[in-house]
């Protein structure tokens, strides 16, 4: 029966064309602004790893002083650490990987004088960064963990900037001029760029990943600068990169891989003992000193990836959608009601009630379905705008399979919850009543 | 097999209350072609709604074919409908987008027969009312008398031992309504129980048994023709 019904709404709708684009523009209208609200909503909050976000864990210490916290987070953490926080915590052999990050910088002199000389970020980072982020390579891969100690001048380049210097061929070998200091390539990484930029969220939760990769070991041998933003409390005189290391800024990050319960209960006891060692040394004086570990999606709500004014649209842009559901209703009434001839003769023929209902329901969901592909092209030109006025949400501005179908279904569902009461209406009615109306 | 008794059919609303109906009562045999006649307004439509179970009733007993009706639910009563009952309208009430094919579909559609049998039926009941040839046809494109024989054969598609008419012919000029009325007689000689609201004496007449109602109850349902011999004269 469900073609038949179908068949019999392709044909009521062709019967009260106008009646039927209406319904199908207010629906198209809610879905396509929910929809747009939505899609940058989810995008932002999907899991970036999701087959390890929950075995890769911030590392956040609570090093102020006395009387000092951070009040722009929820527990008072700051963000980042400190770089001795970061060369002493590398220490620990309890995580499976570990890596210290930090982004720098450098002005890239190419070989050949047809390319001008840019300025590129470059992340900072150890050899584990790679493998704790599934990083694919191209060619070659990661420098060896040595490096990571004992500092060499390599690196790994994106595809990217593999295409513009290299022409994409295999790079692995060949050399880059980074500052006037020449690095060997050891590793050409394929597309990846994870948003929102999970590892690093203190630096642009939407910006694209770096596109050169040099050992954290190199940080302190060529006085890397930092491109992201640093926090302090304690009021240090600075004149050199060796002293910002050495002073309480915080302006590191540090992720650990722990596969398991086990580990982790390991690693915090490990960090609760580093911190009672740095307290004999004087840090960590504040009685609330101690360490937390967040995992990725623990990290991305903490960071406020999701704001809680993309909250508040979803919930303006679904309420639009009930505004344009409402209206609906009272055009389904309309619809339903001036074909009830047509019902009360069905029913003289042995149409039950709830073959009444099932056809209006199929009616009303052929006109969803079709609102909620109006929607998506709406949806789509409303992405469009917001690419056109926020460039940070670039990648954002897409949908998957996922959200077609999310947003397929919320029409679906939407439209058959406003069909509910017109179907009811017209099944409920005794068919006597229409049949005198014929 | 179609059996009422004290029937009461009352339609309220906040001001006044009609009593369509007053103790009702009315047996119907197989084979039979009773003739439903009165003035307007006595009480025939609301009979024939509930005879084919459009309407309930405020009180009395309704058998049909031995099932207690007051006692069905809406699907049960729409299968029987579906099942037992042809109707035929005034106003012939083919659905205009559907072509004849589709509008005869209708009720075997509920019946859920197979598209097989469903067309085998279709193209019976087309054939016996004459219109085969133009079943691709919308009924907008035919005459009143063929759309009311495009009705007849949508209440014969399923074979039902009922057919209730209500003014068949009412519609129609008296060249067409004589067809009708001939169709109708055929379809009854065949076996098909046929109850007829009219005005029309003359078609009253032909009918095995007239019922005549006058403000909702049952005036003489053996014989009415000196009745309406009376009338004319």
């Amino acid at each position: 029966m469900f073609l038949y019904y179908f068949k019999l709404s392709w044909l009521s709708i062709k019967r009260t064309p106008m009646l039927s684009l209406l319904m199908v523009l207010a629906i198209g209208l809610g879905i396509g602004v929910s929809m747009t609200v939505l899609t940058v909503n989810y995008l932002m909050g999907q899991d970036p790893i999701p087959s390890k976000s929950s075995e890769l864990y911030a590392v956040q210490l609570f090093s102020y002083g006395p009387g000092h916290e951070n009040s722009n987070t929820d527990d008072n953490y700051a963000p980042q650490i400190t770089y001795q926080d970061a060369m002493n915590i590398h220490e620990s052999p309890v995580p499976l990987h570990k890596t210290r990050s930090v982004v720098t910088g450098a002005t890239v002199i190419p070989a050949t004088p047809d390319v001008n000389p840019w300025g590129e970020a470059i992340r900072a980072i150890d050899s584990d960064f790679f493998t704790m982020f599934k990083v694919p390579f191209l060619f070659g891969k990661a420098w060896d963990v040595s490096v990571d100690s004992a500092p060499e001048n390599v690196v790994v380049i994106g595809k990217e900037i593999n295409d513009k210097l290299f022409k994409g061929e295999n790079s692995v070998g060949r050399e880059i001029n980074l500052d006037s200091i020449i690095y060997t390539i050891v590793g050409v990484v394929d597309d990846w760029n994870p948003s929102p930029r999970f590892y690093d969220l203190n630096n642009g939760k939407f910006t694209d990943s770096e596109v050169i990769y040099a050992p954290f070991s190199l940080v302190p041998v060529h006085d890397y600068v930092s491109w992201g933003n640093n926090w302090g409390w304690k009021t240090e005189e600075i004149t050199s990169e060796e002293e910002k290391r050495r002073s309480e800024i915080f302006w590191n990050q540090y992720w650990v891989e722990l596969p398991d319960s086990d580990s982790v209960e390991g690693y915090e006891n490990w960090l609760t003992g580093y911190i009672s060692e740095q307290q004999k040394l004087g840090r960590f004086q504040n009685e609330r000193a101690a360490a937390s570990l967040k995992d990725v999606l623990e990290w991305m709500t903490y960071s406020e990836v999701v704001s809680s004014d993309n909250s508040i649209l979803v919930g303006l842009s679904f309420m639009f959608l009930a505004v344009c559901m409402i209206n609906t209703i009272g055009l389904l009434l309309a619809k339903f009601l001036g074909r009830a001839s047509e019902v009360g003769v069905r029913r003289a023929l042995g149409a039950s009630r709830s073959d009444i209902f099932k056809q209006h329901i199929v009616d009303v969901s052929l006109i969803g379905v079709t609102g909620g592909v109006l929607g998506l092209l709406l949806g789509q030109v409303g992405l469009l705008g917001v690419k056109s006025l926020y460039s940070n949400y670039d990648k954002l501005v897409h949908m998957d399979f996922t959200l077609v179908l999310i947003a397929i279904s919320i029409a679906l569902v939407s439209s058959v919850i406003a069909g509910l009461y017109p179907a009811w209406l017209i099944c409920r009615t005794a068919p006597s009543i229409y049949l005198k109306t014929q | 097999m179609l059996k009422m008794n004290n029937i009461k059919k009352v339609f309220r609303t906040d001001l006044v209350e009609t009593h369509a109906l007053r103790d009702f009562s009315l047996e119907v045999n197989e084979g039979e072609f009773v003739a439903i006649t009165g003035p307007s307004g006595s009480g025939k439509t609301t009979f024939l709604n509930i005879t084919g179970m459009l309407e309930t009733f405020s009180g009395g007993t309704y058998h049909l074919d031995g099932k207690d009706v007051s006692k069905l639910s809406d699907s049960q009563r729409s299968r029987l409908r579906n099942e037992k009952i042809g109707f035929i309208f005034q106003g012939f009430n083919l659905i205009p987008d559907l072509n004849l094919f589709d509008n005869v579909d209708v009720p075997l559609r509920y019946r859920g027969f197979s598209a097989k049998e469903r067309k085998i039926r279709i193209d019976d009941a087309l054939e016996r009312v004459g219109l085969s040839a133009r079943k691709k046809h919308l009924p907008s494109q035919l005459s009143g008398g063929q759309q009311q024989r495009v009705a007849i054969a949508r209440a014969l598609a399923g074979s039902p031992r009922f057919l209730l008419a209500d003014e068949p012919t009412g519609n129609l000029d008296s060249l067409m309504a004589r067809q009708v009325m001939q169709l109708l007689e055929d379809i009854n000689q065949q076996g098909t129980t046929i109850i007829m609201v009219t005005h029309d004496n003359e078609l009253a007449r032909r009918a095995h048994r007239n019922v005549h109602i006058v403000d909702g109850q049952v005036s003489d349902y053996k014989d009415l023709q000196p009745v309406l011999e009376m009338a004319e004269a």
